[in-house]
């Protein structure tokens, strides 16, 4: 009313009782968003992640989605913690090397049931390891490493490797390698189970369809009990769909990946104005760029240079993601770096047109460049177009960038053949040991000169390699400690010199929970601790 | 009697047809699938799986026959009944289609019911006064909703009573706090037949926003067509001689125009429901509804043939059963129609 006596005017032309009537829509529009606002019923939570989930089998196993469920259901031989170093859980204690590194002897725990009640063991352990070997659609990450999987206990495995591998230890916290039940797969041993999962795992699967998990707490689990009563997981669609079910309050907890850019930086902000709560994991999955190195124009390593020079990786992070993406200029991730310094240079058009220059451009001679990128992950063209704008200002006479957007399945397809000169790719190490970011990118088998002509590095679509390269990246598997880091920077620092790939930016794991859960955690792994979840005490 | 045998006759015509429509429309998709570029075993096993890897698998799969031979494959299977199994997880892809089809039948029947209610209802409204307020209303809301994307009314209404007001679930097909009901996979019917209201609440209230959306969007191809038909009918020679006979005005409508004038709408609904059964995508997408359109979407991500070969094809023979239906009740209705 007092607003109707400052107002004469508008109360005026109103009908008599539509103020009354505004106020009282008002009003039911209010209590109707009060009552209907979903509220938890019970002590389950409401998990929310992108993509459905096609299979459970650990050796079927390859999205981010999965993995991350596998971490709830099932446990591995060992974890990695944040500040790097290796948990044992289901293994008893840190594995035993012998026999110059070619012998791995890994003592289990006695106390540990699959949720079908039968006892995990040495053999249970060997099966799960032979069926994923066997079968496993990620079994290159295993690769020939392992020659013979032997129990010479109940409680003991012991692994004959091939060579020494020192990446085989981070490789045992890999949730491909979780084990499952010999009893209950005993029918699936060469064949994938989709939609079951018995595993040794704090939660027990109650029910699986794609888009929709129920777990509930595994009552005899051997380790610390979930602090939830269970878990809701969705799989939304979109990245709409998410951040609406988060904001609305209809999941309490959302996890990151495919989440756009700007719901990203309105979460964080909503998370920074006490709205929501925000945690982050450690940042294991690199941006970067292809060049294409066995072919005219970048053959030249001057050129290849010059395009490093002239990436200006602070304006792309700023443009594409709102500082979320951190500017990279290494292989490795930094949290495995141990804090030494990144090695591609920093952005310098003036050196970047000196080089251009070196190489025959600028002044009436054009590059010019097309750059692919994959159509169907808006920040990579986000980036293509950005990075397009800055060569046009700062380097115009010297580089164009001619952009083709092409969908993800094609460019995979296509990369190995060579059909990108320059590309936008991600990558995200199998388990977080650097061999698992230089080795997928560097390893080559055969070669001539710089040009890779089989291996790894044809597969990911830059051909390129280095005399000795190789060699170094089987000694680094041999050693350990600060003498295997400072060997893996010596190679990340030769594919710097090289300039093949143009490291762009890091992306972090981030999970936003409702402000009435305690904040979510990561492990070192980069995958949430879904047991971990709980209300605020 | 010559009118029933012709009718037969185009019945058993477009009975015979319809193989000879499904062949084509496999073979232009088995050949459309493998002349696309990317490759199902690196969909499967990722492009850094070893060259070895890859060929076994390839083997296995039975993609490394010539063409001709996995294409012959193809149709003895199909001609079996045998839709094949997924490349990614080697589900059955009849299992697949058994899943994604209720759901996608269980919107697009809603939203055609909605859009009908909603749009005959606006485009009967205006017939009583022609170009006045209401029937101008309803010329601009027919065009208007026809002419509005999809997705930005699916995001905007997502947004509004999703978000916003949290009346409805932002996306999905059943709270996941509650266990869905068996049996036919139509969750409203399933839970009504177990009698579980909360899951009959779960599932209506999933359905609502995707439903009204679509709906809204149709409603305005139905206003439009009775608005059009219903005038073009009304100043037709027998609505005339209805007049002049001295019927009123409501039942020289009612009982002379509007039957008429349906008969149109009757074949847009049967185009329509052909559409929806394989064609509701994006709003598929943005509520994140578990439907044929969104399943057929992601198989074509992954270059998954047998999937998207088996959803084709019952798509398409779901698409010539209704247009077969949708002819033969417009000739059983309308005695002008001759074949």
């Amino acid at each position: 009313m007092g607003a109707a006596k400052t107002y004469p005017k508008v109360q005026q032309q109103q009908r008599p009782g539509s103020g009354a009537v505004l106020a009282a829509l008002l009003l039911g529009l209010s209590l109707s968003q009060i009552a209907c606002q979903p509220h938890r019923r019970s002590d389950r939570l409401t998990v929310a992640s992108a993509g459905r989930i096609a299979s459970l089998d650990p050796a079927q196993a390859s999205t981010y989605g999965t993995l991350q469920l596998l971490t709830a259901l099932g446990d591995t031989l060992y974890s990695r913690e944040r500040d790097g170093s290796l948990k044992p859980q289901l293994a008893a204690r840190q594995p035993q090397i012998s026999d110059g590194g070619r012998t791995i002897t890994i003592p289990l725990r006695r106390d540990v049931l699959f949720h079908d009640g039968t006892r995990f063991d040495a053999a249970a352990m060997a099966f799960s390891l032979r069926r994923f070997l066997r079968i496993g659609t990620q079994s290159y990450v295993v690769g020939d490493r392992i020659q013979a999987i032997e129990t010479p206990a109940v409680d003991v495995l012991r692994l004959r490797l091939s060579r020494p591998s020192s990446s085989l230890e981070s490789l045992l916290t890999s949730p491909y390698l979780t084990p499952v039940s010999p009893t209950a797969y005993a029918n699936h041993q060469d064949s994938f189970l989709n939609d079951r999962f018995i595993g040794t795992g704090p939660y027990q699967l109650a029910s699986f369809r794609a888009t929709q998990q129920r777990l509930v707490p595994f009552k005899r689990y051997w380790g610390e009990a979930p602090r939830n009563a269970g878990l809701d997981l969705i799989n939304l669609s979109n990245s709409t769909a998410l951040f609406g079910a988060l904001r609305s309050g209809e999941v309490d907890v959302l996890m990151s990946e495919s989440i756009d850019e700007d719901q990203r930086l309105a979460l964080d902000r909503r998370a920074e104005a006490g709205l929501l709560l925000q945690s982050s994991g450690p940042a294991l999955q690199i941006g970067y760029v292809t060049l294409l190195s066995n072919a005219p124009p970048l053959q030249s390593q001057q050129v290849r240079q010059a395009l490093a020079y002239s990436l200006d990786r602070p304006l792309i992070s700023e443009r594409v993601s709102h500082r979320q993406r951190l500017p990279l200029r290494s292989l490795i991730p930094p949290s495995l770096r141990g804090g030494k310094p990144e090695p591609w240079p920093l952005y310098n058009p003036s050196k970047a047109r000196s080089l251009f220059q070196q190489a025959g451009y600028c002044k009436g001679n054009t590059l010019q460049l097309p750059f692919t990128y994959r159509s169907n992950v808006p920040s990579d063209r986000l980036m293509a177009l950005t990075w397009q704008a800055q060569l046009r200002r700062d380097l115009d006479d010297c580089v164009r960038l001619s952009l083709e957007g092409v969908e993800s399945t094609t460019v995979y397809r296509q990369l190995g053949e060579g059909a990108f000169k320059a590309v936008m790719l991600d990558w995200g190490g199998s388990y977080p040991d650097p061999e698992a970011y230089l080795a997928p990118l560097l390893s080559c088998t055969q070669s001539s000169g710089e040009i890779c002509e089989a291996g790894e590095a044809v597969i990911s679509g830059s051909f390129w390699t280095k005399p000795g390269l190789e060699a170094a990246l089987r000694r680094s598997d041999a050693i350990k400690g600060q003498a295997r880091l400072k060997q893996l920077l010596t190679i990340d620092a030769m594919a710097a010199e090289g300039a093949a790939y143009l490291p762009v930016w890091l992306v972090t794991p981030k999970a936003w929970a409702q402000t009435d859960l305690a904040p979510p955690e990561f492990n070192g792994s980069g995958q949430l601790r879904l047991a971990r979840l709980e209300e605020r005490r | 009697m010559a009118r029933s045998r012709e009718l037969l006759r185009y019945c058993a015509t477009r009975l015979a047809l319809a193989p000879v429509m499904l062949w084509l429309i496999a073979t232009l998709v088995f050949l459309l699938l493998r002349v696309a570029p990317g490759d199902p075993v690196d969909a499967v096993l990722g492009s850094r799986a070893p060259a070895a890897a890859k060929a076994l698998l390839r083997q296995r799969l039975g993609l490394d026959m010539p063409l001709g031979h996995q294409y012959l494959d193809f149709l003895k299977d199909l001609l079996h009944g045998d839709l094949g199994s997924a490349l990614i997880n080697q589900e059955p892809v009849g299992e697949i289609i058994a899943q994604a089809l209720p759901a996608s039948l269980e919107l697009s029947i809603t939203a055609l019911t909605l859009a009908a209610l909603v749009g005959l209802s606006i485009g009967f409204s205006g017939i009583a006064r022609p170009e006045g307020k209401l029937d101008l209303a309803g010329r601009f809301y027919g065009i208007g909703t026809y002419a509005l994307p999809p997705f930005w009314v699916a995001m905007l209404l997502q947004l509004l009573f999703a978000v916003i007001l949290g009346w409805l679930p932002v996306g999905g097909r059943f709270p996941p706090s509650l266990v869905a009901p068996t049996g036919s996979g139509f969750l409203i019917f399933d839970s009504l037949r177990s009698g579980d209201w909360e899951a009959l609440n779960g599932a209506v209230r999933h359905l609502v926003l995707p439903a009204c959306t679509l709906g809204l969007l149709l409603s305005g191809v139905f206003t439009n067509a009775l608005r059009l038909n219903l005038r073009r009918a009304l100043r037709s020679d027998y609505v005339e001689a209805a007049r002049s006979r001295g019927l009123n005005e409501r039942q020289v409508v009612l009982r002379h125009a509007l039957p008429n004038a349906m008969l149109p709408v009757l074949t847009i609904a049967g185009i329509t429901v052909a559409s929806l059964i394989g064609g509701a995508l994006l709003i598929e997408v943005t509520f994140s509804w578990p439907g044929i359109a969104l399943r057929l979407q992601e198989s074509i991500n992954q270059r998954d043939y047998p999937v998207v070969q088996g959803i084709v094809v019952v798509v398409a023979a779901l698409v010539v059963m209704v247009s077969v239906v949708v002819d033969l009740l417009v000739a059983l209705l309308d005695p002008r129609v001759r074949y």
